[in-house]
């Protein structure tokens, strides 16, 4: 993609953000992601500039020759002005590693944001495919699709013993990794939260914040991914997957259940200010934006809010975080400003429904 | 020499944190704080923590009489490394790098460091034995044959466990699969 054609892409948003798809109470998205590197090269790590741009080659012309059918953007990072790599970050794209990394580097995605593979991370290629909902099957179908065209055009580093190789000895075997991303603002609210993932722990499965390794859960987003890829097929990662999402989401309708029939004025009490402070601030961190926010989500869900579409709070999301605000003004901003423009935006989305 | 962790009981193992092949702080700990220590450190779920943050960590769990200060003493002190197994050929990669990276060089690591891998990944991966169960690439005619004979094991297995659980609806299911992947294989054989 040209730099003109990115122009427009801070307002066009992915298709996994319309809030639909099964579960999509809680589920914001489900993610599969495979690891992949390239036989008779070094990992990232341990490749010189000419391997990694070598690396970057083949791969773009292997994403060529597979036909994606979806039109697709391929975007050379070390190109690229760090703030447009991070908005790429935002939307989920890209990772923080690779966005911050050194190299050639790139990305490859389809239009409607759904796949995106990115090219000399931690591993050569990491292709994930992104669904609304939780919708794992799918997900991981349409993946697979696009591994088996390239694994016929790129000879991948595989061993009998441990399967794919991988940089990192948490993701060899499968290399794959699913990722639900789930609200879950009810358990957050009566402390439940710990007991949940602890659970989910002793069932090997990991609870992330919104962004990743490491980043908090900021407005109730947590993301859940299976930790072991080694030892159980694709399919069986799939099915523990399956089994441990719904029992959390199950917990956090009761809870919310709870809630509503215990104490609804406080519920209400809370969504309302929400709402109320969102279409009237002037200036919102995004922290403050995004804790409102979930609070809305809530709200919409339990019907408490009719006339704000999920689709808009899935945006405000994206669209509040700092390097879009700054790319869709096109300059750096301070913290300030930042703050007052990101007011300006929610107001402006909460106006257009506010009948 | 005490453990600079509890301050109570004889220092039997020491930490070692190295930087670019070279130790840079070692602490002496005793066997009971080093169980603890091990959780925090080898625990792939939680963030990596430097060894100063993982010995507070431990101490806040001990009695406050007998938290010792921590203070290595060898700071600055270079010793080198001596490796048991030479160095990847490949990519240069060292198994006291790999350790401290917690990252491979290059597919040629797998081979090299073999011998130091089914443990650490069993212990990722809480799995037994340390294969893989997957799919492989379908190009390699004779992966393909191996991915199916693990499938076949792993089917197996389940079908097994659902047995014990009395989950006879999984088990029929499960059957009937394995039985479809053995027709495969034998007109494949």
């Amino acid at each position: 993609m040209s730099e003109s054609a990115f122009e427009n892409f801070p307002h066009l948003l992915g298709e996994w953000l319309k809030g639909g798809g099964p579960d999509s109470d809680i589920v914001v998205s489900t993610r599969v992601r495979f690891a992949r590197n390239i036989k008779g090269y070094p990992f990232t790590l341990k490749a010189t500039e000419q391997q990694r741009a070598e690396v970057l080659a083949l791969c773009e012309e292997a994403i060529q020759k597979i036909h994606l059918q979806r039109s697709v953007v391929t975007l050379e990072l070390d190109k690229m002005a760090e703030v447009k790599r991070d908005v790429l970050v935002e939307r989920h794209l890209i990772s923080r590693e690779l966005a911050g990394g050194e190299g050639p580097r790139g990305v490859t995605f389809g239009r409607g944001e759904m796949l995106s593979i990115m090219i000399n991370e931690e591993d050569h290629l990491r292709l994930q495919w992104i669904k609304s909902g939780f919708d794992a099957d799918r997900a991981y179908q349409a993946l697979c699709k696009v591994d088996r065209a390239l694994e016929k055009v790129v000879p991948y580093a595989v061993s009998d013993n441990y399967g794919y190789l991988t940089a990192c000895p948490t993701n060899v075997g499968t290399g794959m990794r699913i990722s639900v991303m789930v609200h879950l603002p009810a358990l957050t609210m009566k402390d439940h939260v710990d007991k949940v993932f602890k659970a989910a722990k002793r069932m090997n499965h990991a609870v992330r914040g919104l962004y990743g390794e490491g980043t908090r859960a900021f407005g109730d987003m947590y993301q859940i991914s299976n930790q072991a890829t080694l030892g159980r097929s694709e399919e069986s990662i799939l099915e523990s997957v399956k089994a441990i999402v719904p029992r959390i989401l199950e917990t956090e309708r009761q809870m919310r259940g709870q809630l509503y029939a215990e104490d609804r004025s406080f519920l209400e009490d809370r969504v309302l200010r929400s709402l109320a402070l969102l279409r009237n601030a002037r200036r919102l961190n995004v922290q403050e934006m995004m804790s409102h926010l979930s609070m809305l989500r809530l709200g919409v869900d339990l019907g408490l809010i009719t006339d704000v579409p999920m689709q808009t709070v899935n945006e405000m999301f994206i669209l509040g975080q700092p390097s879009h605000l700054q790319e869709r003004e096109g300059r750096l901003m301070n913290a300030t400003e930042r703050d007052t423009t990101r007011a300006d935006l929610v107001r402006s989305k909460l106006a257009a429904h506010s009948n | 020499m005490d453990c600079q962790c509890c301050n109570k009981k004889p220092a039997r193992i020491r930490i070692c944190d190295v930087d670019e092949n070279a130790i840079q702080e070692q602490y002496n700990v005793c066997p009971d704080c080093f169980a603890l220590v091990k959780r925090y450190m080898f625990d792939m779920a939680r963030p990596l923590m430097a060894t100063d943050d993982v010995i507070r960590e431990v101490q806040s769990l001990l009695g406050p009489a007998d938290k010792a200060l921590v203070l290595p003493e060898t700071a600055g002190a270079i010793t080198p490394l001596v490796d048991s197994v030479p160095a990847c050929p490949e990519c240069g990669m060292t198994l006291s790098e790999f350790k401290a990276r917690g990252r491979f060089g290059c597919p040629r690591d797998y081979e090299v460091f073999a011998e130091h891998l089914d443990p650490l990944f069993e212990r990722i991966h809480d799995t037994q034995p340390a294969r893989h169960q997957g799919r492989l690439p379908a190009r390699e005619g004779e992966s393909e044959l191996v991915t199916r004979r693990r499938k076949s094991a792993e089917l197996k297995a389940r079908l097994d466990a659902a047995v014990a659980e009395e989950n006879y609806e999984l088990a029929a299911r499960l059957r009937d699969e394995i039985n479809q992947q053995e027709g495969t294989t034998q007109e494949q054989a």
